[in-house]
């Protein structure tokens, strides 16, 4: 800084405004002292801020300009309710849906949509000790579509596009902690998987495809 | 999901679901809607003013990361790439043009502890940040909002409006100045 650090200090709001000028009396930049305030840095002073009532006087000046923007930045703004559930329900339109056929008798059909199937699958390999996380998937598109093709000349005339019959495969990727063994776990949550959607669905043929994709350890987030 | 098994669920990172969800698990990108859907709403309206707006711009952002999921690159942020769709499709909808009002942006600022004419000057504060804000030209507001209400640090601005990082630094000066001067102006 070159110029005087005694003399008069800056405008404020009364006479002219600060950010008119592009640097003070001492010399220093207006727009580096607005960002030291608005960075929050405004109390921060360096050894030539000590010293001149330019900076000084214009550093407070910005506190107090710069302080209802930091008060609305920090203001909380929520989601709104329903958004979640919106996008969601959108993207699931988008997603070709798979039914699973359990039953064609006279008195109609009886189907599960096949991300229910993976929705309770996910939520048992959950609960499956040594497991961290779990995400579940009835098929991928590429399967459904071969399911789709494969099934077109002896499907029900009132079964919905990609019925698969009953046999259901589910894919789960999950990350094991990391002093569990991957294969036991895995193993124990083909069997789980198996008991529950027989027992809850009523599919009597069901494979699990298990991915371990991680280990995490106990504290791991 | 039950409750039981969203408890025994762990706040697992962002790439983890991001990874998961391009493999087809819409699940993961459940969470992930779930953990930045306020993030994309308090921009958006950051942005276009405008409650319903917002809302648009928040679900329509949410959506075409589902869409575009297969052009996210590994080892990018998600949160990075989401702030630069929500904010392409805010520049989107406010060039389509709607009056914006600075009420929809204050959710809920009311103090208790304060008396009720600190409180009408401090409202009326923020109000004038607020108009100020909308004042600014897309760009100066948007690097606003992403710097100083977001946190973003020049590096993640510059990926999220493909500038560089001198550039982004240089627009923040400019945008700071200008919306000082409005504030000015009020005072």
């Amino acid at each position: 800084m070159s110029g005087p650090v005694n003399d008069a200090p800056p405008d404020g709001p009364a006479g002219r405004p600060l950010l008119a000028a592009a640097a003070l009396p001492c010399g220093a930049d207006v727009d580096l002292l607005l960002e030291q305030v608005a960075g929050g840095r405004g109390a921060d002073r360096d050894a030539h801020q000590q010293q001149c009532v330019h900076c000084q006087a214009a550093l407070s000046e910005f506190i107090a300009l710069w302080a209802p923007v930091a008060e609305l930045a920090a203001v909380p703004v929520p989601a709104p309710p329903g958004l979640v559930a919106g996008v969601m329900s959108q993207i699931r339109h988008l997603v070709r849906d798979i039914w699973y056929t359990l039953e064609v008798t006279e008195s109609g059909a009886i189907r599960i949509a096949a991300r229910i199937v993976a929705a309770l699958a996910r939520d048992c390999a959950r609960m499956t000790p040594g497991v961290r996380v779990a995400f579940g998937r009835s098929t991928q598109g590429k399967t459904a579509a071969l399911a789709e093709k494969a099934t077109l000349g002896h499907r029900h005339p009132h079964a919905a596009i990609g019925v698969l019959g009953r046999t259901a495969v589910v894919d789960l990727a999950v990350a094991v902690t990391y002093n569990d063994p991957a294969h036991q776990v895995a193993r124990d949550i083909q069997r789980q998987v198996i008991t529950t959607l027989r027992d809850q669905v009523g599919l009597q043929s069901v494979k699990v495809n298990v991915t371990v994709d991680d280990i995490l350890d106990d504290d791991e987030r | 999901m039950t409750a039981a098994a969203q408890a025994t669920q762990p706040a697992v990172g962002d790439a983890f679901l991001a990874a998961r969800a391009q493999e087809g698990y819409l699940d993961a990108y459940e969470l992930l809607v779930q953990r930045h859907s306020a993030m994309a709403y308090r921009v958006a309206l950051r942005l276009t003013g405008n409650h319903h707006d917002a809302q648009d711009v928040a679900q329509e952002a949410l959506i075409a990361a589902w869409e575009n999921l297969p052009r996210f690159r590994a080892g990018s942020s998600f949160r990075t790439w989401l702030y630069q769709i929500v904010t392409r499709r805010a520049l989107n909808k406010v060039n389509r043009g709607r009056p914006a009002s600075s009420l929809d942006l204050l959710p809920d600022l009311a103090d208790p502890a304060a008396e009720p004419a600190t409180q009408a000057e401090r409202n009326f504060a923020v109000d004038a940040v607020i108009d100020a804000l909308l004042a600014l030209p897309f760009p100066q507001r948007a690097v606003i909002v992403l710097h100083h209400f977001e946190g973003l640090s020049y590096a993640e601005i510059a990926s999220v409006t493909g500038r560089t990082e001198p550039a982004v630094r240089s627009h923040l000066f400019r945008a700071r100045r200008a919306l000082g001067k409005k504030l000015e102006e009020w005072r």
